[in-house]
């Protein structure tokens, strides 16, 4: 289990697997570049093939052969694209957004050198080749109209002079920079005029001046492409860094420019080669973070949670003392201390939980490349619009909600969005919209996945249960429309073959609706037919912490989450009437179904009907009042789960320590929802056939 | 264990080659049982309790120890046995079942024996009806008085306790 060579075997997966994404998500900006007909960033694609350049290092250590010569073949692919000798396009780009899928299941592989995997892999490099190999056509070489002279031109490497002609050929300036730079700090300093330099202009190369300068300094020589008027490029550099001057476009054939004088061999070594600065960038970007196994978080949490009880431990010692003159002062003192212990912890606690929080654009980015997938399998053409990437929740739900998640966006993709005849036959404009939009929400996080696609028939949704026998005829009278729609979470309700005819979803919906509940979430769904479908997933934004309503029931402690909580109201036993036999209050006019807990968990000593309370709780588009003895506070509690002997017990989402080892049961809400609600609904029907 | 200390740990004698078995025999109900040593993780005074409703009657509850949750089994409820004079709960003893640390109620912890493989009647080659989670019993001297014997019931502590519900 601690084997060290499995540490770094972990540590391997985890770098290539964060290489993976961000190569998938620059894929993604490659794409949407393409697909708006702009020219392809050169520091994106430069920025790719550093993912690839770095995934094939760290393949070839750990001998995950197949990833490394995939990873090799593509290092050449993208360095063609980043030289110009070939040119974006649609089976390109196919081609590199398979990578992402390949690498991600030749990682999963037990055996990093699976011979099976061999003909794919070979496949895959055969089809890589073959869409590398569009050689540009050049009409004259724009190079020789500038004065930038021969020795100068003979050093640049040949990206270097690829990105000089992409500069002339887009219409820009050259300029050359002179700029005085200390020995001591000259990558750092060279890197800072990058950033500055790069929303005006591009550095195409930098070499010593050989003038200017000492044993401290040297002068170095930047050749500029710039957009920006020269006046204003002056403005900006000159004074900061040196000197700013043209260099103009001649007609005739290049002289050699006076200041710049030739390179002896010697300094080569200052002339940046692409493989070097890019081993450089790697290291770099590592360099202030680390990656910690979530659970190693929890072991600190529950520390925290000792210390919580050693400082209640040091209280009671302290309260002995008490009373005694002799002590007076320490003990005023000791109260000071054990506050400013409490203060520390607390926010320890906060600080641990954190470090959890991850933005949940992470699996954004994964949705959006299933988008484009899915958008290309079926021919339509999806724009996924996402608001809110930034928004952050625990690791571990984060985690938990990629498949769900995942399993929404197809949907609404592959049975949401309509084809581009019938969107255009529907006055439609052509290009279906997925929105993807991330909230908070109070302390929550409220996720939505909506569509602008054909809808859902309730109708067709509620026959469809009646044939499936999920549903008596005589109860599905009674739903409304809402309930209707609710059908789509119902298990067994469609099938995988089955969908396309029901104008809708209901591909493993109830499955994600399980894994959400799992989470303590809730998810909704709102549609119109002929206008679109909206899923709302709504999650606590941690699982570790949450706050939480703490009641008596029977003089036991419970905790609700907070989340679920509308609001307590005094409960008024003459108020309450019975339907169905079901008890129900109306509050505002509106009526309550209501659940006594005492009674449905089957504890004795609960209070007279007086003074007691009503929680009014609400999941997705459903109301509960739970009747209790007593609202003790208002907390931030930890749950814990019940451990596997208790997991089958219904209602209990695990428990709280509400500190000095007192534990409150924590109060599954969704559960008990589902417990009233399923029971509800089997009641009229088992009457209807009676 | 010591007087006053909230918390003492076993450890289990692993040093030793000889043939003996460190049992703790603990005194819960009416009768004596016997844990194999090495699987008892620790024993604790009993901290609060909380009920857990609808779970089985052979769970007291749940207590919480370093920050995990550990459901708490009371015995004599477990094996079906009558309980003529129900002891207050005194300690707890944590056991390791495999995938969970389970808390077993008991009224004391008697003592540890060390037994020799003569002093254990295995339930194999007794005629009584035993559960399968009862290895056999043993006779220690009781503390008592001098030459007095008890008799202490030896259980297989994953049989017993391992996967609950």
């Amino acid at each position: 289990m601690s084997d060290p060579r499995d540490n770094v075997q972990q540590e391997f997966l985890a770098e290539a697997q964060e290489l993976v994404e961000a190569l998938s998500r620059d894929l993604l900006l490659l794409d949407e570049a393409h697909q708006r007909a702009e020219l392809p960033d050169s520091s994106l694609i430069n920025e790719i093939f550093r993912s690839v350049h770095t995934l094939k290092g760290i393949a070839g250590m750990f001998g995950y052969k197949h990833v490394g010569t995939i990873a090799h073949a593509l290092e050449d692919l993208l360095d063609d694209l980043r030289l110009g000798r070939t040119n974006i396009g649609d089976p390109l780009l196919d081609v590199l957004f398979d990578s992402v899928e390949r690498f991600q299941r030749l990682l999963a592989l037990e055996d990093p050198e699976a011979p099976e995997e061999a003909p794919g892999v070979d496949a895959y490099v055969a089809a890589v080749r073959s869409v590398g190999t569009q050689p540009e056509v050049e009409d004259g070489d724009p190079l020789h109209h500038y004065a930038i002279g021969q020795a100068v031109l003979s050093v640049l490497t040949e990206y270097e002079e690829h990105r000089l002609r992409a500069c002339i050929r887009e219409g820009m300036q050259l300029y050359r920079l002179r700029a005085t730079f200390d020995l001591t700090a000259i990558d750092d300093s060279i890197e800072a005029l990058r950033d500055v330099v790069n929303d005006d202009a591009e550095i195409i190369t930098y070499l010593p001046s050989l003038e200017g300068g000492n044993d401290e300094s040297i002068e170095l020589v930047v050749l500029l492409a710039s957009r920006v008027p020269e006046p204003e490029l002056k403005a900006h550099f000159e004074g900061r860094y040196g000197t700013v001057e043209a260099i103009e476009e001649q007609k005739h054939l290049p002289t050699t420019p006076p200041n710049l004088t030739s390179i002896p061999p010697g300094s080569q070594s200052l002339l940046p080669q692409p493989e070097d600065e890019m081993g450089q960038a790697s290291l770099r970007s590592v360099a202030n973070s680390v990656r910690v196994d979530i659970r190693k978080l929890d072991d600190l949490m529950n520390v925290v949670g000792e210390l919580a009880l050693v400082r209640t431990a040091v209280d009671r010692a302290v309260a002995e003392l008490d009373g005694d003159p002799k002590h007076r002062h320490s003990l005023r003192e000791l109260d000071r201390l054990g506050r400013g212990f409490e203060r520390q912890l607390s926010e320890l606690r906060t600080r641990i939980l954190d470090v959890r929080m991850v933005p949940l654009g992470q699996i954004f980015s994964k949705f959006a490349r299933i988008v484009r997938q899915a958008a290309r399998e079926h021919d339509k053409q999806v724009r996924l619009v996402v608001t809110g990437a930034n928004t952050e929740m625990d690791k571990l739900i984060v985690e938990e909600l990629a498949d769900p998640m995942m399993h929404l966006v197809r949907n609404a993709v592959d049975h949401g969005i309509e084809s581009v005849e019938t969107r255009m036959r529907l006055a439609k404009p052509a290009e279906g919209t997925l929105a993807l939009n991330a909230y908070h929400k109070g302390r929550n996080v409220v996720i939505e996945v909506e569509d602008d696609g054909g809808g859902m028939n309730p109708q067709k949704l509620r026959d469809r249960a009646v044939s499936r026998g999920l549903l008596t005829a005589e109860a599905s009278q009674d739903l409304t429309r809402q309930d209707m729609l609710n059908l789509v979470f119902l298990p067994g309700l469609s099938t995988n073959t089955e969908v396309t005819d029901l104008s809708g979803r209901g591909v493993g919906m109830d499955v994600v609706k399980t894994n959400i509940l799992r989470m303590g979430g809730v998810v909704s769904i709102a549609s119109e037919q002929g206008i679109g479908t909206k899923i709302t997933v709504t999650l606590p934004i941690t699982l570790a912490i949450i706050r939480a309503l703490i009641v008596t029931v029977g003089a036991r402690l419970f905790a609700l989450p907070i989340s679920a909580v509308r609001e307590a109201i005094p409960f008024a036993p003459q108020d309450v009437r019975t339907i169905q036999g079901r008890k129900v209050i109306t509050i505002r006019g509106e009526t309550l179904p209501i659940c006594d807990l005492a009674r449905l968990f089957g504890l004795r000593g609960a209070k007279q009907q007086e003074s007691r309370f009503v929680i009014v709780c609400e999941m997705g588009n459903r109301e509960l009042g739970f009747v209790v003895d007593e609202l003790v506070a208002q907390e931030d509690v930890i749950t814990k789960s019940l451990g596997p002997t208790l997991s089958s017990v219904r209602g209990f989402a695990g428990a709280a320590d509400l500190g000095d080892q007192k534990l409150a049961l924590v109060l599954d809400a969704p559960a008990l929802f589902s417990e009233y609600f399923e029971g509800a609904e089997a009641r009229p029907s088992a009457e209807a056939r009676a | 264990m010591t007087a006053g200390a909230q918390r003492a740990t076993l450890v289990p004698d692993q040093a030793s080659e000889d043939t003996t078995i460190p049992v703790l025999a603990v005194l819960a109900g009416s009768e004596t049982y016997g844990f194999p040593l090495s699987a008892v993780r620790e024993i604790l005074m009993p901290p609060p309790l909380t009920e857990v409703p609808r779970s089985a009657k052979h769970f007291l509850g749940v207590i919480a120890v370093r920050g995990e949750i550990i459901t708490l089994v009371d015995l004599p409820t477990l094996l079906n046995l009558e309980v003529l004079d129900p002891q207050p709960l005194g300690r707890v003893i944590l056991v390791d079942v495999g995938e969970e640390l389970i808390g077993v109620a008991v009224h004391r912890v008697v003592q540890v024996s060390q037994l020799q493989p003569d002093q254990i009647e295995y339930a194999s080659t007794m005629s009584a009806d035993l559960s399968e989670c009862v290895l056999g019993v043993a006779r220690i001297p009781s503390e008592s008085s001098g030459n007095a014997e008890e008799m202490v019931i030896l259980v297989d502590p994953g049989a017993l306790l391992g996967g609950l519900t």
